[in-house]
Formats: structure tokens, C-alpha cells, sequence
């Protein structure tokens, strides 16, 4: 167990390959400060994000899941954002059917401009998975 | 009231007639009264067919096994299959079809209608009825049970699975022929009542009563064999089909992506339950047979049936209810809930 000052969580980002990774890219090249508690992952569309990355993103330890595509009517492949926010609404409300907090996973729409935008998300989102601590719910022990 | 005759008639007409090579049905079991499910190919077997209370199987899966079969041995299909199918099944029937799973005229629906009652939940027959019963009969609203010590009749609300008090629709809407009344749209309980009761509570009891549950699951993968939309061949939990050649090397046999593991831990049972969930989404037809199947009880009814009422609420979308219809995560809508999103 970590003390809670020197808990960090660890976020999975997925990111779509158009936007929120350019975004996140931008975030960086403006050299915006902002926490480095997210490992991206850069996959081609929101919509080919399977519910199964996020599931076993926690299970693999992961304390908060980060999904993020272009906004709705953007999408370099015209409706695969649109296929995700129905996608992830459903797992979404899944995690928290079985009592997963509902802070622990997160969707938001980042254009390729908006890195100012992505670094407030992960500001933001640190900071709410901080309280909750290490998450356990799903994560395989594999002491 | 559905004279079982009837049902023999018309297997045994399509099988003389050479209209389908083979009917898909009941039969009386080998244990008690339950029935167990039945392929018949010659006439003269229909007077096995049975039609009772404990007729709880979906028979949708047999459409599978009998598609993966010919696939397997190379044949042509030849005259379609018949099935006996009850609401739920002919609902599962329609969704196995919208996906392209076989196709309408490969299929010859016997629908069966539930009519006000349904099948039998063995479970809450004990206390109820002494001894074995040997059979079990429709009579109106009631089951009748014969037992070793004389004939033991039920109002079937009683004894009934908790699927048929909560469904809506028990007539096979999909059908080539059909016995029994339409009694669409009957309500003997509030559907999604068990959920709704479990939603009150909060997060946190929420997931100790997953926990504990999870905690109980052997992973004999009962639930997965026995619902008819787990066709896939090769299931994500197994990835038994890693390609191994000669140069494969150890590392990568070592580190590929096992996305949820065997072991029957709980952080592995749970995953490997909120992924059956998910790919159920928008195709569960809320037969309840994983449930029924389930040797550790389980509630595997609740995350089946929390998808279908967020489909239904949010998204408008049932299950099964018509072939052409685009599947619920392959559409969408402008006024799909986005407001979750940051």
C-alpha cells in the first residue's frame, strides 16, 4: 500500500490516432505542464476502442481508464465517435452496475487544436482518481 | 391450451413430406419429469415430442450446433431444419438471422406460445411438491405434477422461472406455423424488477454482493455453452488458437495478449462476466438458460438484463424483434446520451 501523498494512479489513455493524439502531441510541443500519471495508447478510432481494452486495462492494474476521440461530427472515418459513445455508455454503466466508482473511467472529446483541453482532462482526472486510491476491483492478482 | 398432438402432427408431416430434413424438439428425459432436447429425423419418432413445463431449454442453440456441424463435415444444408421455438426462442432465432447466422428459409419455426404461463424454475419447486415428480403438465394457469403419492396441481405463478413471470412476449412472433394463443404484451410481474431492487442500493454493496458472487464462479463456462448467441469459435477468453510455428519463440508465446485468464480468481471471473455481458448487449433475449445452467446460482439473469433495459431506455432497441434491423452497437443515434462525456 502506498501512503496517499506518494500515490499516483496509473491511467490508460486511449487515444484516436486524428484527434486526442494530436491533441496530446500538441499538449506537449505548447510544453503545457500537466501530470504524467496517463501511459497513451494510440489506437485508430474511438470507435474500435473494444470494451474488452478497458476491462482489461483494469485488470491489468490500470487505476483509471481514459478514452478520448474526436467530437461528434468530426471523426476521420464520419461515425465511428458516434459508435463509441453508444459503445461506452453501455460499459460505462456497467462498471458501475457492479460497483466499480464511477471516476475511474473516463470519455472526452479532444480535437487535434484542444491541447490545452487534454491536459486539463488529465489534471482533472488525476485528481479525482487520487482519493480513490489504488483500484482492486478488477485487478488480477498476480503475486 | 396446446394439444402436443397437434406439435406431432406437424413434425411428423414435414419430416414424410421431406419438407425439412430434421425437427429440433423435446423429448421426455432420462431424469424425472424434465424434458431434454431431441433432433428427430424420421417420422415415426414424433410421438416422442413432448410439450410441458420443464420444456426450459432454447432450443436456438441446436440451429447452431447443426449450422457448425455442416460446416465442419462440408455438407449442403439441403431442406431447412425445423425447430419448436417459444417466444424467447424465436426471439434468439430472429437475432441469430439479423446477424446473418443462417438465413430465414434455412429455418422452419414451429412456434410455441407460452401463453399466460411458461416454464418451470426446478428451484422453487422444492417444499412444494412431495417426492419426485415423474411428469408435468400445463392445465390452464396451473402446473400439474404427478407424483408417487398422486397428482399435485399449482398455480404456475408459483413455481414459474422469474424470466417468464417478467416477459412480455410469449408468442413466437417469427414463425411458419403456430400453436397456442397470442398473449402478447401480458404482464404477470414488472419486467426488470429484480434489477430495479437491486439498483436502490449503492456502490458499495453493489459490488460486495459482485464480489461475493464472482468469488463463487468455477468457470465450467456452462453459461457460455449453453446460450445460442455464444457462437464464436473461438471465444476471447480461451485464445486456445495462438499460432505456433516452428520459429515461434518462447517470449512471444510467453507475452501474447491473454486478455483475461483461465484461472477461476475473482478479478478474472469478473472480466470474463462483464465481457459476456458487453458482447451480449443488444442480443441477450433474456432466455435465462446461463442462469438456469449455473451450478453455483449465480445471477447472471441481473447484468443481462441490465443491458437490455439500458438498451431498451436510452436507446430504444429490442432484442430480436426484427431480422433487417441494425444490431444495437452497430447503430446510432443523434440523440445517443453524450453528456457523460467531458
Amino acid at each position: 500500500m502506498s501512503e496517499p501523498e506518494t500515490y499516483e494512479p496509473k491511467i490508460v489513455a486511449f487515444l484516436c490516432k486524428w484527434c486526442s493524439s494530436a491533441g496530446s502531441d500538441l499538449a506537449g510541443v505548447s510544453r503545457i505542464q500537466y501530470p504524467a500519471n496517463a501511459t497513451p495508447i494510440t489506437v485508430p478510432c474511438s470507435g474500435s476502442i473494444s470494451p474488452l481494452y478497458i476491462l482489461s486495462a483494469f485488470n491489468k492494474g490500470a487505476d483509471g481508464v481514459l478514452l478520448s476521440g474526436c467530437h461528434i461530427g468530426d471523426c476521420h472515418y464520419i461515425e465511428g465517435n458516434y459508435l463509441a459513445r453508444r459503445k461506452i455508455y453501455l460499459i460505462k454503466e456497467l462498471l458501475e452496475f457492479v460497483g466499480v466508482e464511477p471516476d475511474r473511467f473516463r470519455m472526452s472529446w479532444v480535437s487535434a487544436a484542444e491541447g490545452a483541453k487534454y491536459a486539463q482532462v488529465v489534471k482533472d482526472f488525476v485528481a479525482d482518481l487520487k482519493p480513490l486510491g489504488p483500484q482492486d476491483k478488477l485487478k488480477a492478482d498476480r503475486t | 391450451m396446446i394439444n402436443v398432438r397437434d406439435i406431432r402432427d406437424a413434425a411428423r408431416d414435414l419430416l414424410a413430406k421431406g419438407e425439412v430434413r430434421a425437427v429440433i424438439g423435446y423429448r421426455r428425459g432420462s431424469r424425472g419429469m424434465a424434458a431434454e432436447p431431441v433432433v428427430i429425423t424420421a417420422p415415426e419418432q414424433a410421438d416422442e415430442l413432448v410439450w410441458d413445463p420443464t420444456c426450459f431449454h432454447n432450443l436456438a442453440l441446436y440451429l447452431v450446433e447443426d449450422r457448425k456441424f455442416l460446416a465442419h463435415s462440408r455438407k449442403a444444408p439441403g431442406a431447412p431444419i425445423a425447430i419448436i421455438a417459444k417466444g424467447c426462442d424465436a426471439r434468439a432465432i430472429v437475432v441469430l438471422m439479423q446477424e446473418h447466422y443462417f438465413k430465414r428459409e434455412e429455418v422452419y419455426i414451429i412456434g410455441v406460445s407460452c401463453e399466460g404461463v411458461g416454464v418451470l424454475d426446478e428451484r422453487k419447486l422444492a417444499g412444494h411438491v412431495p417426492g419426485t415428480p415423474t411428469d408435468a403438465a400445463f392445465e390452464g394457469d396451473d402446473f400439474v405434477f404427478t407424483t408417487p403419492e398422486g397428482e399435485k396441481r399449482l398455480p404456475a405463478r408459483e413455481v414459474m422461472a422469474d424470466r417468464c413471470l417478467e416477459c412480455r412476449a410469449p408468442f413466437p412472433k417469427e414463425h411458419n406455423v403456430v400453436f397456442g394463443e397470442d398473449k402478447t404484451g401480458r404482464e404477470l410481474a414488472a419486467p426488470f424488477a429484480a434489477l430495479a431492487r437491486f439498483e436502490e442500493q449503492g456502490a458499495t454493496e453493489r459490488w460486495d454482493f459482485w464480489r461475493r458472487q464472482f468469488e463463487r464462479c468455477i468457470r465450467c463456462f456452462a453459461c457460455r455453452s449453453v446460450c445460442p448467441m455464444c457462437y464464436c469459435d473461438e471465444c476471447v477468453v480461451d485464445s486456445i488458437t495462438f499460432p505456433v510455428a516452428p520459429e515461434t519463440t518462447a517470449d512471444e508465446k510467453a507475452n501474447r495478449i491473454r486478455w483475461i485468464e483461465r484461472s477461476a480468481v475473482r478479478s478474472e471471473n469478473i472480466t470474463y462476466h462483464m465481457t459476456r455481458a458487453m458482447h451480449l448487449a443488444g442480443r441477450c433475449i433474456d432466455c435465462g438458460e446461463c442462469e438456469r445452467v449455473c451450478p453455483v446460482n449465480i445471477p447472471l439473469r441481473l447484468l443481462n438484463n441490465k443491458m437490455e433495459r439500458e438498451a431498451r431506455e436510452r436507446f430504444g432497441y429490442e432484442p430480436g424483434a426484427s431480422i433487417g434491423a441494425a444490431s444495437l452497437v452497430a447503430s446510432f443515434n443523434d440523440s445517443d446520451p453524450g453528456s457523460f462525456i467531458r
